[in-house]
């Protein structure tokens, strides 16, 4: 964990670093692509998208962002709007996940039916539905 | 040779350079957090309407994504390419590569117009307006709100990084930036980069899952 004082201090080349980089991102892109013509099942999908673009934008912000030799301050700036994007998106969707049914907008996974729709053959049946 | 770049409230251009750096990733924070705010969104909906979301993202041509995102990537490449040969002191091979990078930003624009297009003839727009007959299912008027919200704000930095390349690379042209004093190069190329980031997540989560 050296922390050089600043990446301008040195003016040495990054330019075989950056074409490495590079080219490990055109394969992220090409594998993340042949990946989702697979259709994996399910969650996997998903999984292996997001894992694959975490691993692409790591290399972006590491090395083409230059993070890695970045001074204390600037990292702190960019982990920070991290913790609050993961505080975000994770709060909203246990939100969601946890939520009681009614809550769920019409037509969508977990939501009663359609107001009327589930009354409408014998109009006896309805009553026992409702808590 | 221009007099210095350093401004009379600093001491160094060191402690300049430093500023400014740092107030580039504030700045980049906060629109890490303005997309964010939309990828939430997106997360809400696609928990609620999968099966919508899912036929969506399957009606609309994953090759264009996966070309841009191609492009995209390379053209991050070639920024910091050119970031590189400023940090160097060569401010003519700087607005030679920040010049590609702004060709490589009208070709991704240029694909992102035929998709438009398409979507427009198909009648896969946002909310009210959605008639696209591909996909019936519930949530898909909502996916293609979310998609030109999030891809138009993404088109939006796209046209305003190239005019930041442009700007810089004009001045690194005429020999503004030296060895000692580059970080308005630095900080364009981070916003390019920002703007490849983004684009790295949306493309899976508007083409591929």
């Amino acid at each position: 964990m050296a922390e050089p004082a600043a990446g301008h201090a040195a003016p040495h080349s990054h330019q075989a670093r950056y074409l490495v980089v590079w080219v490990a991102l055109l394969c992220f892109t090409v594998l993340t692509y042949a990946l989702a013509r697979v259709h994996l099942p399910g969650a996997w999908a998903v999984l292996a998208a997001l894992a694959i673009a975490v691993t692409k934008g790591t290399l972006v912000a590491l090395f083409f962002m230059h993070l890695w030799e970045q001074a204390g301050a600037n990292r702190l700036v960019f982990a920070t709007s991290l913790v609050f994007v993961a505080l975000l998106i994770g709060l909203v969707i246990a939100d969601n996940a946890t939520r009681f049914p009614l809550a769920n907008p019409p037509g969508s996974v977990g939501a009663l039916p359609v107001a009327g729709a589930d009354r409408d053959p014998p109009p006896v049946a309805a009553g026992s539905r409702t808590p | 040779m221009q007099a210095s770049p350093l401004a009379h409230h600093f001491e160094s251009l060191d402690k300049q350079a430093h500023a400014a750096r740092l107030a580039m990733w504030i700045f980049l924070a906060t629109e890490v957090l303005l997309f964010t705010a939309l990828f939430a969104a997106y997360s809400v909906y696609r928990f609620l309407y999968p099966e919508g979301f899912l036929q969506s993202s399957r009606s609309i041509e994953t090759w264009i994504g996966f070309v841009n995102t191609l492009v995209l990537v390379t053209s991050s490449f070639t920024v910091a390419t050119g970031y590189g040969h400023a940090s160097r002191g060569d401010g003519k091979r700087t607005a030679l590569f920040f010049g590609l990078s702004v060709l490589l930003a009208l070709v991704f624009l240029g694909f992102k117009a035929v998709e438009y297009t398409h979507h427009f003839q198909e009648g896969q727009l946002p909310g009210p307006f959605y008639r696209f007959e591909g996909v019936k299912a519930p949530g898909a008027p909502l996916f293609f709100a979310l998609y030109f919200l999030i891809t138009g704000l993404h088109a939006f930095h796209v046209v305003v990084g190239m005019t930041v390349l442009i700007v810089v690379g004009v001045l690194a042209f005429r020999g503004r930036y030296s060895v000692a004093y580059h970080v308005p190069v630095e900080n364009a190329a981070l916003y390019w980069h920002l703007v490849d980031l983004i684009w790295i997540f949306v493309f899976p989560l508007v083409y591929l899952v």
